[in-house]
């Protein structure tokens, strides 16, 4: 297939972290794969600190967790386009969603980058994306949140 | 097993490394957070980034549910502070201490810390096994550091040479057990002649030391004009 008729992904990792921009994210990457007919895979990973050992029933039990699944699952759904969910829990999300997208021989890997209004307001990085933009063995789109009026 | 490693030098890198290869839970605290870093880039994101010698986070850390705290830091007082708090904060299992300074060994004993390894006296043993010497060797301390497992070389000079064990004047608390002739071990027996060249194997309290030391090495003065 020439280059330019090569679809920009054929199986997106897309990482859901509960805010709001997880369903703008969604339905962006389900508009771009519905047309290559390309996969797509949500996940949520529930970070669990070291004084609970990594098999602890967290995730399982967790509403909040299934409801950013089921909120992602429905926007892909108005986009018809089928969404794989996957509730992970690990010690580190970013080595979490990178260790997925590996195992999932995924070609892409989308991540939002909320505002925060806390202090001031600013995108606040975290350890998360640079870990992702460094290890991620495939493309990395990093999908961040439009600036807020009152602070732009 | 879950095994909480303090110190992120090369030994707690390498210990983290085999733990892991081995199939272990393992998270590892080093207070430096560009090694640190460093390290989590190497082999994974079982670095914390803190100093194991505040309680709060080696309760992050998870000591509460550790089976094992291994503090290898380079600093002795940091080792022991920490074993100290695994035991009797967080109450785990099993303790093991580096220890740096041979010195301390017997205070690290003595406050409680189950296991201390000793990479000085380690190689000091090594060094003084392939030298002929006219001193104990200490070979291990055994039991809560009380007892010491000897290695006594038997030179010309030595009151021991020609006699039978049962002839010497073995000081109470100390036992023979083992002879090493010619590269060859073997039980001591009470009618065993020791030779020149032999090597004892003793095991005894430590404030037995000179005693065992006159026994088979032979005074300090006459070893000097020998």
């Amino acid at each position: 297939m020439p280059e330019q008729h090569r679809p920009a992904f054929t199986r997106a990792l897309v990482a859901l972290n509960g805010a709001p921009s997880d369903a703008v994210i969604v339905r962006l990457v389900a508009e771009l794969a519905r047309p290559a007919r390309a996969e797509l895979i949500g996940v949520h990973v529930v970070e669990i600190n070291w004084t609970l050992p990594l098999d602890a029933d967290i995730a399982g039990s967790s509403d909040d967790a299934q409801r950013i699944l089921d909120l992602a699952e429905g926007v892909a759904e108005r986009q018809r386009q089928p969404l794989e969910t996957v509730l992970l829990q690990a010690r580190d999300v970013g080595a979490a969603i990178v260790d997925e997208a590996t195992e999932r021989a995924a070609d892409l890997v989308v991540v939002g980058l909320p505002f925060r209004k806390r202090f001031g307001g600013d995108f606040a990085m975290g350890r998360t994306i640079p870990y992702v933009l460094k290890n991620a063995p495939c493309a990395v789109w990093v999908v961040r949140d439009p600036m807020p009026q009152e602070a732009s | 097993m879950f095994v909480l490693v303090v110190g992120g030098g090369k030994v707690g890198y390498y210990l983290t490394r085999e733990l892991i290869e081995n199939g272990h839970e393992v998270v590892l605290m080093e207070k430096d957070r560009a090694r640190a870093d460093q390290i989590a880039d190497e082999i994974g994101s079982v670095v914390m980034p803190h100093d194991g010698c505040e309680g709060k986070y080696l309760a992050d850390a998870g000591a509460n549910r550790a089976d094992i705290v291994a503090a290898v830091t380079g600093d002795d007082e940091d080792n022991l502070v920490i074993c100290q708090m695994a035991r009797h904060h967080f109450d785990v299992g099993r303790t093991i201490a580096r220890v740096n300074n041979p010195k301390n060994e017997r205070l690290f004993k003595h406050l409680g810390v189950d296991e201390i390894i000793s990479p000085t006296r380690m190689i000091l043993g090594s060094i003084e096994q392939d030298i002929p010497v006219h001193e104990l060797l200490h070979l291990a301390a055994l039991g809560e550091g009380e007892l010491e497992l000897i290695e006594a070389h038997l030179q010309a000079g030595s009151p021991a040479v020609g006699r039978a064990t049962k002839d010497l004047d073995i000081p109470e608390g100390c036992s023979l057990f083992a002879l090493i002739r010619a590269g060859v071990a073997a039980p001591l027996r009470p009618d065993t002649v020791l030779r020149e060249g032999d090597k004892v194997i003793a095991i005894g309290k430590t404030e037995c030391e000179a005693l065992l030391h006159g026994q088979l090495i032979g005074e300090a003065e006459a070893v000097d004009a020998g």
